[in-house]
């Protein structure tokens, strides 16, 4: 973990509501695991106060770039779009946190995304693919625009299956997830961006006897593991019972499905 | 130029420079030193522990605010037998002076963790976190209550010898009367001003953001505030102050110096520029070698003028007000 003043590739609209930002941070890129996060401020400016974590949407592959797609929600991230130039630097703290676990000898992995959630899953399509594991997409969004990664997911040759709220005929991706788990062994699950999603992905996950790791979101403020301002409630046994507040910036953003459907204290 | 002198001695803690972090701001599950050694600054603030385990608040726990944190993360601790286990062995090995900052809800739990905190060995002091409701008493902080804050200093202070800093929020109404007692009763400094109480409600549900509902304030938005604290209490008291609130950088250092601090604690802002106290010393540096001060502690009380002629009215009061 490093403090980077990076140089900005760019910093422009990705699709939907979501830009995307790429910077040159060879130290930071080269050490990033999948579903690591970084703590992004705009250099030397006081405004937002604080720093704001995103998930790193994607290495490149000489790994001295980094690319972190973000949603357009408030005042922070609207500054973003404005204040990170070109060829200018952004300052950048990471990677932070524990990312995803790929299981030994995983032959196929399914990935389930919803809206900016999905933004945290190409990096570790990309290290499963790089081992030859068949990665399976389920993408979901509000509308069409918004359903980030497609393209990444694409490349990957197994047909990726989406559902928009704006398409209601659609069925629900964990529907079709649980449709092809019937007919073929998945090793692992992985998912982020939706409770829905994530109560899904853990009940066929508990039923298949299959791993399932979430990355969960927090408001933060430091990300480094100061502040213990980011805790959510966690079960301490796969049975539940007895729960206890853990810092998402420390003991995740990923953590096991088990840990955190259904903790809330 | 001669490389002017910046340490300073408080509380008799001799610091090699004016410049501390705010308790809870700084390291975390025993690791120190993230971004700098932790030898750079002149005193190190640990997180505040309690005499038992405590889950802290839930979340959320921090809501950004325009120019500040409005947080309420509860003072989470693990039991002490952990603390002795595994945050101990870590002290131990820095070679900076460390002040533990500790809290209790009733006086015996002070005490109790004063006591123990002292048998240690490893500290240079022991900071008293008064902003904990007095639940024996109507449940009003004990350093908003010049009478509970005197009482509990008192029993502090017979605990231990090690230097006691006790650290007080802000309070428009008491503050002098508070920082008078706690002096009377034996406490080696003050420390201020600890994050004040604060609210934020959404509009759109009209419920208190945070997990908590009540929190605190702290960051940039609250320095000037902070700053007339510490310049009033500096001429209330004459023991030492170690002044804190909204500090970011060298300029913020110099104000709370002049106010009337004798350190300064770097709280909110390590979360945000984790670079912030090292740069800060550097800048210091420059702006002593500058201005031709040779000892950063003439930087004390510098906006004061009139001073001794305020203590005076000041220690006259002192007699009637404080109770024994």
């Amino acid at each position: 973990m490093e403090q980077v003043f990076a140089s900005v590739v760019f910093n422009r609209h990705l699709t939907g509501d979501y830009w995307l930002l790429e910077a040159e941070a060879p130290a930071l890129a080269a050490s990033l695991l999948p579903g690591q996060f970084v703590n992004v401020r705009i250099e030397g400016s006081a405004a937002p106060y604080l720093r704001r974590p995103f998930s790193v949407y994607r290495v490149s592959r000489d790994r001295r770039r980094l690319q972190i797609a973000y949603k357009v929600m408030g005042e922070g991230t609207g500054l973003m779009t404005s204040s990170i130039r070109e060829n200018g630097r952004c300052d950048l703290i990471g990677p932070l946190g524990h990312g995803f676990s790929l299981p030994a000898n995983a032959k196929r992995i399914a990935v389930v995304g919803r809206g900016i959630g999905i933004a945290a899953l190409p990096t570790l399509a990309d290290e499963a693919a790089s081992r030859g594991i068949e990665v399976h997409a389920f993408l979901s969004a509000r509308t069409r625009p918004n359903l980030v990664a497609l393209d990444i997911f694409a490349e990957y040759a197994f047909p990726v299956v989406t559902h928009t709220d704006e398409a209601r005929a659609n069925a629900l991706v964990t529907d079709a997830l649980a449709a092809l788990a019937q007919k073929v062994r998945f090793d692992a699950f992985y998912v982020c961006g939706s409770n829905r999603l994530a109560r899904a992905v853990h009940a066929l996950a508990q039923k298949q006897n299959v791993p399932a790791e979430i990355a969960m979101e927090q408001h933060m403020a430091c990300g480094f593991g100061d502040c213990h301002g980011c805790v959510i409630a966690v079960n301490l046994r796969p049975s539940r019972g007895e729960k206890a507040f853990k810092e998402v910036c420390h003991y995740g953003p990923v953590f096991q499905t088990w840990e955190v459907v259904d903790a809330s204290a | 130029m001669r490389a002017p002198d910046l340490s300073t001695t408080i509380a008799g803690i001799r610091m090699k420079n004016p410049l501390t972090v705010g308790s809870g701001t700084y390291g975390h599950h025993g690791v120190f030193g993230q971004f700098y050694p932790v030898e750079t600054m002149g005193a190190l603030v640990t997180k505040t522990i309690r005499s038992h385990r405590w889950p802290g608040n839930p979340p959320p726990r921090v809501h950004e605010v325009p120019s500040g944190l409005h947080s309420s993360v509860g003072i989470p601790c693990n039991d002490w037998d952990y603390f002795v286990a595994h945050d101990v062995p870590i002290l131990k090995g820095l070679k900076v002076p460390i002040i533990q900052s500790v809290i209790g809800r009733t006086e015996d739990e002070y005490v109790e963790i004063v006591r123990r905190c002292s048998e240690l060995g490893i500290f240079a002091g022991i900071e008293l976190n008064l902003s904990c409701p007095n639940t024996k008493q109507g449940g009003v902080d004990f350093g908003y209550d010049p009478e509970a804050s005197f009482h509990l200093v008192k029993r502090a202070r017979d605990a231990t010898k090690l230097p006691l800093i006790a650290k007080l929020a802000p309070d428009y109404s008491l503050l002098s009367r508070v920082a008078k007692s706690v002096e009377a009763a034996g406490a080696d400094a003050i420390s201020l001003v600890n994050a004040p109480r604060a609210m934020c409600i959404d509009y759109r549900t009209r419920k208190p953001i945070i997990g908590n509902r009540v929190g605190a304030l702290s960051g940039t938005a609250i320095k000037p505030m902070a700053v007339y604290m510490v310049w009033e209490v500096y001429r209330a008291v004459r023991v030492p102050i170690f002044g804190m609130g909204g500090v970011t950088d060298y300029r913020d250092v110099i104000e709370f110096m002049a106010a009337g601090a004798r350190a300064v604690a770097f709280g909110t802002i390590n979360y945000v520029d984790p670079m912030a106290l090292p740069r800060a010393l550097e800048d210091l540096t420059t702006y002593l070698q500058e201005n031709g001060i040779e000892d950063v502690n003439e930087l004390v009380g510098a906006a004061h003028d009139d001073r001794d002629e305020l203590l005076i009215p000041a220690e006259n009061r002192l007699e009637s007000e404080v109770p024994v």
